[in-house]
């Protein structure tokens, strides 16, 4: 280990000039980054900003194209992240690497050598829980992954990375997918680890008030390169925005105020199951007006996809009733429902939402291969299709050469415009728009939520589902906090206090408005 | 009727070993659908060997090296280049069939040598057979090596993250699995059915890919499928044992077929499917390619 | 991997259109042939002397061509049957089963109708033939339906239950054709009674009037591939079903749909098969190698990537290869199976250039491209 005799205030990581050239971009441009035994590091940049790859580039997953990495002041190169993990790089994954048919236990084990050849649990046990207690936290280690909680899967990993003996914490986006209880939670265990000179850098997107809470110093990217780095108690919200973006932005959409017209849509005491077959919806009921935005606020996992997917008819109901305009549809296919005036904007846009390796007009005939006037008895009028698809392409903006070039090939952002030019453009009475903003930069999420109010304004009403807090609080009419398949309560959009709606949504009961 | 025991738990042997190797590839996420073309090789390399050299020893060494080498073959086109694992065993399968057809039909008949003595009035590789399910079971689910293989399974990103190599891992247990699918087919023309003939296998391959569905990827319950199957496999081949006179033979023929389906039928009720999806390796049938 | 200067590199393909797939198919084609050529030269014998001898033979010579043709109509309506399930991103293998319920259901017609009995009357070819046609479509849609059904309403596995079920027909028909069997042969022989001469498919030029039936099916599914509401269905649903499902495309009626389309197409084929090619016009004893035959019709639908119009250059390729093999085998003495070796070299070798769908060879200094740009950028 080139780490151990490192004190506190010491120089662990440094990266020299980190250069990483894609075909067409050039991720990163002459990086520098340096961080001290004890000290947390911010990293702060947008999607698009060379986060991502800087982050795989200090893990070992991409080899720089040009510059040097530093630990403990000698010059190191990985060539994969187990060279990195060897050295004393962890990484603590947003999208939590662990294998969840697996226990605990085998989970941090996994591809050390410590654990023996013939697997020694025992031993391994013994010492994950000397770790547990010197750094506070606690886990049953036999438990499944897939039976955790997501904070809890998040201290798995910490807990991996420390077994191989992490003296450098790489996060990513650690407060994504928390509760606003396990963030406080988490952020208690960041100090203790810091405490004890583990050097931590938490790269972070959007949760500006998350940095400023807790990192020492903060770096900026933007296109690739460095624009500031910071003592963090010299920097405001304001100026790291500032920084971020290049522009200053208003945070706050106006919520359009539009006079309420008719039912749309009423959930009456609706429940479904999971894919696994456990209960994920507990007798939800909630209505939405013409000119309504209902945002339903929660955690991922917490029965947000099965309930878009029964009100889309994609899932069946155990029980209730969804009524779509005075009628009955609860047992109805998904198939005539789009005919009836839904229109679902899915959460995962790639394997959902689109068909990668169709062309732009082919993806757009997904919501118009049964639409008479785009068909002449069972033939596909594809001439008025790629028109209808060159038009939506100029009207929400989407940046692709034609409108032949296959779906895969488009960004994130201009994918999910096609699918909202799309979805828009047959008028849904209702819109479902699940995550509608998720890894989308700033810009692009500014116009698809603007969309979504535009779209109220001519009447529709809107299911929103988001993770977000600020987005559910700008747009929704009606906050509707979600835990464990529960609406907890149903607050207009007005009264809806922040820190209410977060205890609401870690499953704390308040007294709310109903509805 | 205990030579109907005897020769089902020949025909069992075959079946478990085959699907043993099927079992070992796919919990590392490799499914060969073309376990039945690697068998015809063992089986039809194996017999030639032996016919031409007069050793067993040789034949069955042939039969599980072809088998190693196809694996490899599924590895390359499946783990390194990427080619989508049904396509890569539609392959292998049929070229394991179209090939031995041309390569054997010289070899058309009986193998000219002594039988292969039998241990406690078994064959003795219904002892390996049982050895190779403990051995396979110990190495799964109490070694590290069975972790990694496990992992690499399920979610191959994740081990790869842990410093694993998915490619080798799974190399290894594609090679390992199609060695044992060689010398499953060489057990057959070697010493079940020492008869060369066309397409004489007739889809023993395909059940056992089927058996290791019914397993639920556990060796234990695929050494019960493989008893159930081989003795199914024995009654349909001599039904008279049992109710002679009733029914043609050919009808009897369609019987473990017909029951194939009926049990896909039955793992695809609800009871079934909740545990099923549970023990199936999550990244089964996936390509893993790194960035 | 670098030689010299220039640097060889494979680089993922953003697009593939239709003429980089031909050509990587004929390169295939190709590399497969010279493959097999090995074969010739293990069994002492001069490759191109061997392919000399199987195309002049398979497309030039008056006995060899009509074989070459009946051949090819065969394999084309078993590559539409593996092809339509195929864009669905179904594997159909069990053409070889829906041939097999096709000529028995088509035998079954004659059956009915007492042809089986010498001194029966039957009313006239008129009648008798279409049924037939209707009878085999019927037949193999029908053991297709099952393997379909399966899928859609339980999302079993359709290539374990295709294999199960082209064994159990294949026990079937020796159960219809064999000791004492309903359709057995009175002179007791092991195979079906002989199709009357009345009752054969009418002949033009020695070519069965299938052909048209197989180029009119080719033109049609081209047409509802490209063209149509359910061809678009069915290719949604190939390249993503849980995005089909989103676009409301039933998860049943797919599979079942394409099952029953794909069946109906390989019972046409054993129709072909047994009651139309000339000089067999039974189900013979050894049908079985018939039925295999069928499996050219998978490989016949990956190198046209399912693409209906090119699956006809292929089948008729593939076609004349397995006649002119067979025919070289006899003449050059090799042994039994030269056309079964050939399908199993198509195959792997096809296999191992999927991988050039997808990736392309480049040439050149790639870093200085990417800075290039970059800098556009």
């Amino acid at each position: 280990m080139l780490l151990e005799e490192i004190a506190r205030g010491d120089t662990v990581l440094e990266a020299r000039g980190i250069t990483k050239i894609f075909p067409g971009v050039i991720a990163n441009d002459k990086i520098d980054f340096e961080i001290k035994a004890g000290e947390i590091h911010a990293i702060l940049g947008e999607n698009g900003a060379g986060k991502t790859t800087l982050m795989k580039i200090l893990f070992g997953q991409y080899q720089p194209d040009g510059g040097e990495i530093y630990l403990g002041g000698r010059r190191v190169k990985f060539n994969s992240p187990l060279d990195a993990i060897d050295l004393g790089i962890g990484m603590v994954h947003q999208h939590r690497k662990l294998v969840s048919a697996h226990s605990v236990i085998e989970n941090i084990v996994l591809g050390h050598p410590r654990a023996g050849k013939i697997l020694n649990l025992k031993r391994a046990a013994q010492e994950i829980d000397e770790l547990c207690e010197k750094y506070g936290f606690s886990l049953d280690l036999k438990a499944k992954i897939w039976q955790l909680s997501e904070g809890e899967k998040q201290v798995v990993e910490i807990l991996k990375a420390l077994y191989r003996g992490a003296a450098v914490l790489i996060m990513d986006e650690p407060t994504s997918a928390l509760t606003p209880m396990e963030t406080k939670k988490l952020l208690t265990s960041i100090e203790t680890m810091s405490e004890h000179n583990l050097a931590i850098v938490p790269f972070i997107t959007h949760k500006l008030p998350i940095v400023l809470r807790i990192s020492d110093r903060v770096t900026v990217l933007r296109r690739g390169k460095v624009v500031a780095c910071i003592d963090t108690e010299e920097a405001t919200e304001k100026s790291l925005t500032r920084q971020l973006v290049g522009r200053e932005i208003i945070f706050r959409i106006e919520r359009d105020k539009v006079e309420p017209g008719k039912t749309i849509v009423q959930l009456e005491d609706l429940s479904a199951l999971n894919d696994k077959g456990v209960q994920a919806l507990n007798e939800i009921s909630f209505s939405i007006r013409e000119g309504e935005i209902l945002g339903v606020a929660g955690v991922s996992g917490n029965g947000q996809r099965e309930l878009v997917e029964v009100i889309a008819g994609l899932r069946e109901a155990t029980s209730g009733k969804v009524i779509l305009d005075n009628r009955d549809i609860t047992t109805t296919s998904c198939y005539e429902r789009w005919q009836l005036g839904i229109g679902y904007i899915p959460a995962d846009r790639i394997d959902v939402g689109s068909i990668g390796d169709f062309s732009l007009v082919d993806n757009t005939t997904m919501n118009y291969y049964f639409d008479d006037e785009y068909t002449d008895r069972g033939t596909l009028d594809y001439k008025r299709i790629r028109k209808l698809t060159n038009e939506l392409m100029i009207d929400y903006g989407v940046a692709a050469p034609n409108s032949e070039v296959m779906a895969k090939n488009l960004s994130g952002g201009n994918l999910q415009k096609l699918i909202l030019a799309r979805v828009l453009s047959r008028k849904p009475r209702l819109i479902i728009a699940d995550l509608p903003t998720q890894g989308l930069d700033i810009g692009a999420s500014e116009f698809v939520r603007n969309k979504l109010n535009e779209a109220k304004q001519k009447k529709a009403g809107v299911l929103l589902i988001s993770e977000d807090l600020d987005e559910i609080l700008s747009l929704s009419d009606w906050v509707a906090p979600i835990y464990e398949g529960k609406i907890m309560s149903i607050i207009p959009g007005d009264e809806a206090k922040r820190e209410e709606v977060g205890a609401m949504m870690a499953g704390i009961s308040l007294k709310g408005v109903g509805k | 009727m205990l030579e109907l025991y005897i020769r089902s738990l020949d025909a069992s042997t075959i079946f478990l070993i085959a699907s043993l190797g099927e079992l070992f590839g796919q919990r590392s996420g490799v499914l060969n659908v073309g376990i039945e073309g690697v068998m015809l090789f063992g089986a039809t390399l194996g017999f030639i060997t032996a016919q031409s050299t007069g050793s067993y020893l040789l034949g069955f060494l042939v039969g599980i090296t072809i088998g190693g080498l196809l694996g490899f073959l599924h590895g390359l086109f499946s783990i390194t280049l990427g080619v989508d694992q049904v396509v890569s065993g539609m392959g292998i399968w049929i070229l394991g069939f179209g090939l031995t057809t041309y390569i054997g039909s010289p070899f058309t008949g009986p193998l000219g040598l002594d039988r292969i003595p039998t241990i406690f009035g078994l064959s003795p590789f219904f002892y390996v057979g049982i050895t190779l399910v403990v051995l396979i079971w110990f190495v799964l689910s109490r070694t590290s090596l069975g972790l990694r293989i496990r992992s690499v399974g399920e979610n191959p990103s994740v081990a790869e993250v842990s410093g694993i190599s998915v490619a080798k891992t799974r190399y290894l247990c594609v090679i390992g699995g199609g060695m044992l699918m060689g010398f499953a087919g060489a057990i057959y023309s070697l010493d079940y059915n020492p008869v060369w003939s066309y397409n004489f296998l007739m889809g023993w391959g395909f059940i056992a890919l089927a058996l290791v569905f019914f397993s639920m990827w556990n060796p234990f319950i695929l050494l019960a499928g493989s008893i159930l199957f081989g003795t199914l496999w024995q009654l349909s081949l001599n039904p008279q044992l049992l109710l002679p006179g009733v029914l043609s033979r050919y009808v009897w023929r369609m019987v473990p077929f017909g029951i194939t389906i009926v049990a896909l039928l039955l793992m695809s009720t609800k009871w079934f499917r909740t545990r099923w999806g549970a023990a199936k390796p999550e990244a089964l049938g996936q390509p893993y390619l790194k960035e | 991997m670098k030689l010299g200067q220039a640097e060889i590199k494979l680089e993922k393909r953003a697009t593939l259109n239709n003429w980089q797939a031909a050509g990587i198919s004929i390169v295939a084609i190709i590399v497969a042939l010279t493959l097999f050529g090995t074969i010739f030269i293990l069994a002492g014998i001069n490759p191109l002397a061997a392919y000399r001898e199987i195309f002049s033979y398979a497309f030039f010579n008056p006995f060899g061509l009509p074989l070459t043709i009946s051949r090819f109509i065969f394999l084309l309506l078993s590559t539409y049957a593996f092809i339509i399930p195929y864009r669905a991103g179904l594997w159909n293998i069990g053409m070889t089963g829906q041939l097999y319920a096709g000529s028995l259901a088509a035998y079954a017609v004659l059956f009915g109708f007492g042809v089986n009995d010498f001194n029966s009357t039957y009313p006239s070819a008129f009648i008798i033939l279409p049924l037939m046609l209707v009878a085999a479509a019927v037949g193999g849609a029908g053991l297709g339906a099952i393997a379909g059904f399966l899928k859609g309403k339980y999302n079993i596995n359709e290539i374990v239950v295709t294999v199960m079920l082209n064994f159990m027909t294949f026990w079937l028909v020796s159960f219809m054709i064999k000791e004492g069997g309903l359709f057995m042969n009175p002179g007791g022989r092991g195979e079906s009674f002989e199709l009357p001469s009345s009752l054969r498919a009418p002949l033009i030029l020695d070519i069965p009037i299938t052909i048209f039936i197989a180029l009119a099916i080719g033109l049609l599914l081209y047409y509802m591939f490209s063209k149509t509401r359910i061809g678009y269905e069915i290719r949604a649903y190939g390249k993503n079903p849980a995005a089909a499902a989103y676009a409301g495309i039933s998860k049943f009626r797919i599979p079942l749909l394409v099952f029953i389309m794909g069946g109906a197409l390989a019972g046409l084929a054993g129709y072909h098969y047994f009651a139309a090619v000339p000089g067999v016009y039974k189900i013979a004893r050894n049908y079985g190698f018939f039925g295999d035959l069928a499996y050219y019709g998978i490989i016949c639908g990956l190198i046209s990537r399912g693409n209906p119009l090119a699956s006809i250059p292929v089948a008729l390729l593939f076609g004349g290869l397995s006649i002119g093999g067979r025919f070289v085998q006899g003449k050059l003495g090799l042994s039994f199976g030269i056309d079964y070796a050939l399908l199993g070299v198509l195959m792997i070798t096809l296999v191992a250039f999927q991988f050039f769908y997808r990736y392309k060879i480049v040439f050149g200094n790639s870093m200085k491209e990417k800075i290039d740009a970059g800098a556009l950028h």
